[in-house]
């Protein structure tokens, strides 16, 4: 018989040459025959970048550098594993599962040192065939057709295969649960729930609530669920979600810090923390997690200038100008030549310089940061703009800064708690009455042009309708209502013309895009379905 | 810090280092095993089977110390049985080949099980080495499915388990009597992973006794399985 890695091509990421040898020797016993090699992890994404490989076994310490973590992390960020590709995580220890607890990425397996060949073929084996046996469902899901893959789904239930059983509900709950279908995802975590008590489904129940905005049901879920299980970091995750929802800061804080305890090595949950302590005033707390997420963000996929600048800001905020100057140096020399990293900055220093008394520095600071501002154009993150308004008013700009705040809130008009960020920082500033009068007269604008594009499509002017909408979207890129109203429109349209492969192709990137800018579930459910009956219906008349 | 509240975090570094270094260790041992005479070999083997004890032992005592930290929790997950008990009996294989032990594996293809895998199959490769070490020539490892439990079984043909083992409470290790020893000390580690192991108001235990089917020690886990 053929060996299941016979073909495979796989990726071996481990620093010290014995070991390696070793694995691979394995491997070879085992009929790999297409193997390669990476003796740190930044040659692993070399290796990733040049190639999709099936199988990655990736060593966790890897000395300096990227830990497998990272490895991991980046290669899921930057899309560079096979579609049906396995990681693996070997590790030295078998409760590094439990101490990474990873936010987003996690392998699909650790094995822990020493093995022989046996358990990891059993192990590669176990996740090939639990991959491939979802092949089908997971490339439906990547093309965004969720209702394909649900039915891909089902006709696996059908086989019942029961050794496959428990992972298919698992997956069918996800998608369930992801287009809102909330009835059907319940009724699947229960299913496993009678049989065993397992972390993950209790969870989903909780998920369900948290979406159908109940949120002090799902609290309940996820608290009980941390009772029983206080090492499930996922666990922690939604609990601070749903706090958050609830508008309880300081619990959401606790949560995070109790999570960040377990778990120091998770650079996202660290970035949480820190927002969160920030903004509750906690300086003790957000000063070690910023400092813990600039540490671990050095070989990270999820580093970013922002980690620095916020460190920085709080040590001004705190007094501490000669640290916050220290660590915009760090800074430029983690990013060198990084326009975002040289506006943020150049943005903090007009503040800095204006508490030292420095006018004249302060000056150059806010016109070098207004040139970077330009040359970045929309690419601006907004808390940088934000930054960058409360620049412009020190220094008595307040021509720039309204024109840079009318087009943050004009893009941001749904985004509650930034324009929440806005209003606060404007009551300091002494323009809150201004400010608040350009949020409803954007609020207005948003719904003349949603009405108005709505009626003209009514009126059968299709085109118009979408060219009014993509102008206001090219204003407002992740308006919700701009972007489902499209949706709506383009589904609409697809009923009464024909079908092309370019509509298609809109369509489907317009439902991604409603997504990311984080729609509903349940809306966007509801039109998925609609689209797929549109897809059958015309694929029945053309059989017909 | 006191010194106290040092020590215990010290001693797991420790363990972890010189786990990463056995780990090399045992992947040696298994390279130097190819091209050598059979004595040699056999020589060899032995040393395989010595460092496992090592790997096992440390790896109890990491456990323990999570454990005791309040840091511990399984990963649970479906698994087929027949997968767990060949992944133990595998971390054994070249040992038992060199005695030449008779080793049985008798449980259904199909039969599922809710548990962790790892913690698992090493708990019952501890279990193994110590039956190897006491058995004469045969070995039974069995798993059937009975009302709420799924129970895994390991039988040897040896001597039987020492009266003073079998009328201790496993899942207490302050008793000094048995605690000594390989063999106790594995025994109330597996114990202390049953017990992580529950399922609403069932948990997991251990039972020991000596009505082997071959004559010996009988060994059995006992995890609470999805009711019927």
């Amino acid at each position: 018989m053929k060996s299941i890695l016979s073909g495979k091509s796989i990726l071996i990421v481990e620093d010290y040459s014995v070991m390696r040898k070793t694995i691979r020797d394995m491997l070879y016993a085992l009929e790999a025959d297409d193997i390669t090699e990476a003796d740190n992890g930044e040659n692993a994404i070399v290796e990733m970048v040049a190639k999709r490989f099936d199988i990655v076994l990736c060593d966790y310490n890897l000395g300096k550098g990227k830990n497998g973590q990272q490895v991991l992390e980046e290669a899921r960020v930057r899309q560079l594993l096979a579609p049906n590709g396995i990681f693996i995580i070997i590790a030295a220890e078998q409760s590094v599962a439990m101490v990474l607890g990873a936010m987003d990425s996690k392998p699909d397996e650790y094995i822990t040192k020493p093995f022989n060949a046996q358990q990891l073929f059993s192990r590669i084996e176990r996740n090939l065939r639990r991959k491939q046996y979802l092949e089908n469902v997971e490339k439906e899901v990547q093309r965004g057709n969720y209702l394909t893959a649900i039915h891909n789904c089902e006709l696996l239930l059908e086989k019942d295969d029961k050794k496959m059983r428990t992972h298919v509900i698992k997956r069918r709950a996800e998608l369930a649960t992801l287009i809102g279908d909330f009835d059907v995802a319940r009724r699947l975590y229960w299913e496993i729930l009678e049989q065993y008590e397992l972390p993950w489904a209790r969870l989903g129940l909780g998920i369900i609530e948290y979406q159908q905005t109940h949120f002090e049901k799902a609290v309940s879920i996820f608290e009980a669920l941390l009772q029983e299980n206080p090492m499930y970091l996922e666990g922690y995750d939604w609990l601070s979600k749903a706090y958050e929802a609830q508008d309880r800061p300081f619990d959401v804080q606790e949560v995070l810090n109790q999570a960040v305890d377990l778990s120091p090595q998770s650079i996202l949950r660290q970035k949480r923390l820190a927002e969160t302590a920030d903004k509750n005033g906690n300086n003790e707390v957000a000063e070690k997690a910023y400092k813990a997420a600039v540490s671990l963000g050095k070989h990270s996929v999820y580093k970013t200038p922002a980690d620095f600048t916020n460190l920085a800001k709080l040590y001004s905020k705190i007094d501490a100008s000669p640290r916050a100057l220290s660590t915009l140096k760090d800074m430029r020399h983690e990013f060198p030549n990084n326009p975002e990293a040289e506006l943020r900055s150049a943005a903090l220093e007009v503040q800095l310089h204006k508490q030292a008394g420095d006018d004249e520095l302060a000056e150059k600071s806010l016109k070098k940061a207004l040139a970077l501002n330009e040359q970045l154009g929309n690419q601006t993150p907004k808390d940088l703009q934000l930054d960058l308004v409360r620049s412009c008013i020190i220094q008595s700009h307040a021509g720039q800064a309204e024109q840079i705040l009318k087009s943050l809130i004009k893009t941001h008009i749904e985004d509650d708690s930034f324009i929440d960020d806005i209003r606060h920082m404007q009551s300091a500033t002494g323009m809150a009455n201004q400010t608040e009068a350009m949020i409803q007269a954007t609020k207005r604008e948003l719904v003349e042009t949603n009405n108005k594009g709505v009626t003209l499509y009514k009126q059968g002017r299709f085109n118009e309708a979408m060219e009014l909408f993509e102008k206001a979207m090219s204003v407002m890129p992740d308006n919700k209502t701009i972007s489902i109203n499209m949706l709506k429109i383009l589904i609409h349209d697809l009923k009464n013309t024909g079908i092309s492969e370019e509509k298609l192709h809109r369509i489907q990137t317009l439902f991604k895009k409603c997504r990311q800018v984080g729609i509903d579930a349940q809306k966007l459910g509801i039109m998925q379905l609609e689209f797929s009956k549109v897809l059958q219906r015309k694929k029945d008349r053309e059989n017909a | 810090m006191s010194a106290e509240g040092i020590f215990p975090t010290i001693l797991a570094s420790t363990v972890h280092d010189i786990k990463t270094s056995l780990g090399t260790l045992v992947n040696l041992i298994r390279q130097l095993q190819l091209n050598q005479t059979k004595e040699q070999v056999d020589n060899i083997l032995q040393l395989e089977f010595e460092a496992n004890r090592i790997n096992h032992s440390l790896m109890q005592l990491l456990v323990m110390y999570r454990i005791d930290r309040r840091s511990f929790s399984l990963n649970i997950d479906e698994y087929l049985v027949i997968d767990i008990l060949n992944e133990a009996k595998s971390q054994q294989n070249g040992h038992f080949q060199r005695r030449n032990i008779d080793v049985q594996v008798a449980c259904d293809e199909e039969l599922l099980c809710f548990c962790d895998f790892q913690q698992v199959s090493n708990a019952l490769s501890s279990i193994l080495n110590n039956a190897d070490r006491y058995c004469r020539k045969a070995i039974r490892i069995s798993a059937v499915k009975e009302r709420d439990y799924v129970t895994l079984c390991i039988e040897d043909d040896g001597v039987g388990y020492p009266e003073q083992l079998l009328a201790s409470d496993l899942r207490n290790p302050s008793d000094p009597d048995w605690v000594c020893g390989n063999a106790g000390l594995g025994l109330c580690f597996v114990s202390a992973i049953a017990h992580f192991h529950k399922n609403r108001d069932s948990r997991g235990f251990v039972k020991i006794d000596n009505h082997s089917s071959l004559g010996g020690a009988r060994f059995c886990l006992f995890l609470p399985s999805q009711s019927v």
